[in-house]
């Protein structure tokens, strides 16, 4: 029977595709790989508009915002790279990294303002 | 021992029917289980064939998490059914099984594995020794190497890494985590003699690894495959630096006597292009050694010169200084032009010089010409804080920064904002009723 051949395999079910649970159940690795992408798009956007408007205090915050997720972030990734830290820790430095780097984000909000 | 937690249980199953094609459907199913800590997705997709549908196709075999059969996704994430129980997920939950990612889909739950074990292949997962021995080469479980390629050697392709991959989604040609994975194992095997074919091979879609850790979270065998990954591509940096030339597996298995199962294996392998011939193997291998040399001296001169650059910047900026530059005197028009009480803006236009630079600039100052003493007091329109241009307004009678909201009464003092010292005063002096301010 040439029916059931290898032609009428269905095509390969893509991610998240036929998948009522996939988005609920993302494992937080994707998410910070998702949100350094989203931060260097803002990135870019809120610079060129800070290049643009001079004082708008809201405008430096959240440019100061994306940078400090996407450098965090980035770091993290920097640090699993070169193997500085075992990635059995990848979930804590997403948490600890992120935590530091809020912080030190705070600290400057304070020094400039 | 059963502690009889269970109940109505609803099952949605993923059902493609290859002689009706098309996308696929969910299918729901209710199950009545004793025993949810004691029952794993396959004896529910067991039972659910036997007592309510038995076109329901899936995959298994051992039943005991040895054998990876039986990958597919369950509520979302990647896992073998024989090793996911049905207390993991909360009461009444409903359980969604379908099959996994990336593989074409043959029928319900079952994917056709021939593209990831093709990819396998594409990585030459085989061992193939350096030297012929008579006894075996041992690599002792302490070892660094050892210990660095850890449970990678686990691996039980199962495909649930290649389907949680989302990279694996947008690349047709990579490779996928458990191939690289595999790949890694013997790359960093030093008794193995293919590194430089499959580090080839292997280089070509490593990097499309973005360290997501989706296949780590999924691994029914607990290996990390982006682990895997990063040593590859931390591999391939260090290979232009090696002082050792690139093994040269002909010669070596040429000169030794083989037994004719080997021959016969060496044609294969010459005819699929692994192993060349002696000649040109050793014309590469010149190449090679090149070409290493080449990349070294290269990134050592490359190296050698931002260093001496940096360095010499820097001394020449402990030095200081060493000749003073004469101060230049900026004329900024007729005392009778500033009005008495009142602060002036002036834009002075002068030229700076600075080494071989030559720059025309035009700056902003302040005067005050005070009423009572007939006194003058020039002020830098930079404010103090981080340096934007002050300006004076009238109505509140202050020095006003736009920047940071900075505010200097007419003394220059701060009155408020960041600025934490009161406002520059430049140097002047009167010639013949001309002011000429001071600029460095």
């Amino acid at each position: 029977m040439e029916e059931n051949s290898t032609t009428n395999y269905r095509k390969p079910l893509q991610w998240g595709e036929f998948d009522p649970n996939r988005r609920k159940n993302m494992f937080v690795g994707m998410w910070a790989w998702m949100w350094q992408r989203i931060s260097a798009i803002a990135i870019v956007f809120l610079l060129a508009l800070h290049v643009t408007l001079t004082y708008k205090p809201w405008l430096q915050f959240l440019l100061l915002l994306a940078v400090t997720f996407h450098a965090t972030l980035g770091l993290r990734v920097i640090l699993l790279d070169f193997n500085l830290v075992n990635v059995k820790y990848q979930r804590a430095l997403i948490w600890g990294l992120t935590g530091l780097g809020l912080v030190v984000m705070a600290l400057i909000w304070r020094s400039i303002y | 021992m059963s502690t009889g937690q269970g109940g109505k249980r609803r099952i949605e199953i993923y059902r493609y029917d290859p002689v009706e094609g098309g996308d696929g459907h969910f299918d729901h199913f209710d199950l009545q289980i004793e025993d949810e800590t004691n029952t794993t997705i396959l004896d529910v997709l067991l039972r659910l064939q036997k007592e309510q549908d038995s076109s329901l196709a899936f995959r298994y075999a051992c039943r005991v998490n040895m054998c990876g059969s039986c990958g597919m996704v369950i509520n979302g994430r990647e896992g073998l059914a024989c090793k996911t129980n049905v207390s993991d997920f909360s009461k009444n939950l409903t359980i969604t099984i379908r099959p996994l990612n990336h593989f074409p889909v043959v029928k319900d739950l079952v994917v056709d594995m021939g593209p990831f074990f093709k990819s396998f292949e594409n990585t030459l997962p085989f061992f193939e020794p350096k030297e012929i021995k008579e006894e075996p080469e041992i690599i002792r479980p302490d070892s660094r190497e050892r210990q660095a390629i850890g449970l990678a050697t686990e691996c039980i392709a199962c495909g649930c890494c290649v389907s949680s991959c989302t990279m694996a989604n947008y690349h047709e040609d990579y490779a996928g985590p458990a191939p690289l994975n595999r790949a890694f194992t013997l790359l960093m095997d030093s008794r193995d003699s293919l590194f430089d074919p499959r580090m080839e091979k292997v280089l070509e879609s490593c990097y499309n690894c973005r360290t997501e850790f989706n296949c780590t979270e999924v691994c029914p065998k607990d290996i990390s495959c982006t682990r895997a990954i990063k040593y590859i591509q931390r591999l391939a940096v260090k290979e232009p630096f090696k002082a050792v030339p690139a093994t040269n597996t002909v010669v070596s298995t040429a000169s030794v006597p083989q037994p004719a199962v080997d021959h016969i294996h060496e044609q294969e392998r010459v005819s699929s292009g692994i192993i060349t011939s002696p000649a040109v193997a050793k014309a590469t291998e010149q190449e090679d050694m090149g070409r290493r040399k080449f990349l070294t001296k290269l990134t050592f001169g490359i190296g050698a010169a931002s260093t001496l650059a940096v360095g010499g910047v820097l001394a020449s900026a402990f030095i200081g200084p060493t000749d003073k530059k004469p101060s230049l005197w900026v004329p900024a028009g007729k005392l009778e032009n500033f009005p008495v009480g009142k602060i002036s803006t002036v834009n002075l236009r002068y030229e700076e010089k600075t080494a071989f630079y030559r720059q025309q600039i035009v700056k902003p100052i302040l005067i005050w010409r005070q009423p009572n003493e007939n006194k003058i007091v020039v002020y830098n329109t930079a404010c103090t804080h981080l340096g934007c241009t002050v300006h004076w307004d009238e109505t509140q009678h202050l020095f006003l920064c736009a920047c940071h909201g900075g505010a200097f009464d007419i003394e220059g003092i701060v009155k408020a904002g960041p600025p934490p010292r009161p406002l520059d005063q430049l140097a002047f002096r009167m010639d013949s009723g001309n002011l000429l301010i001071e600029m460095a």
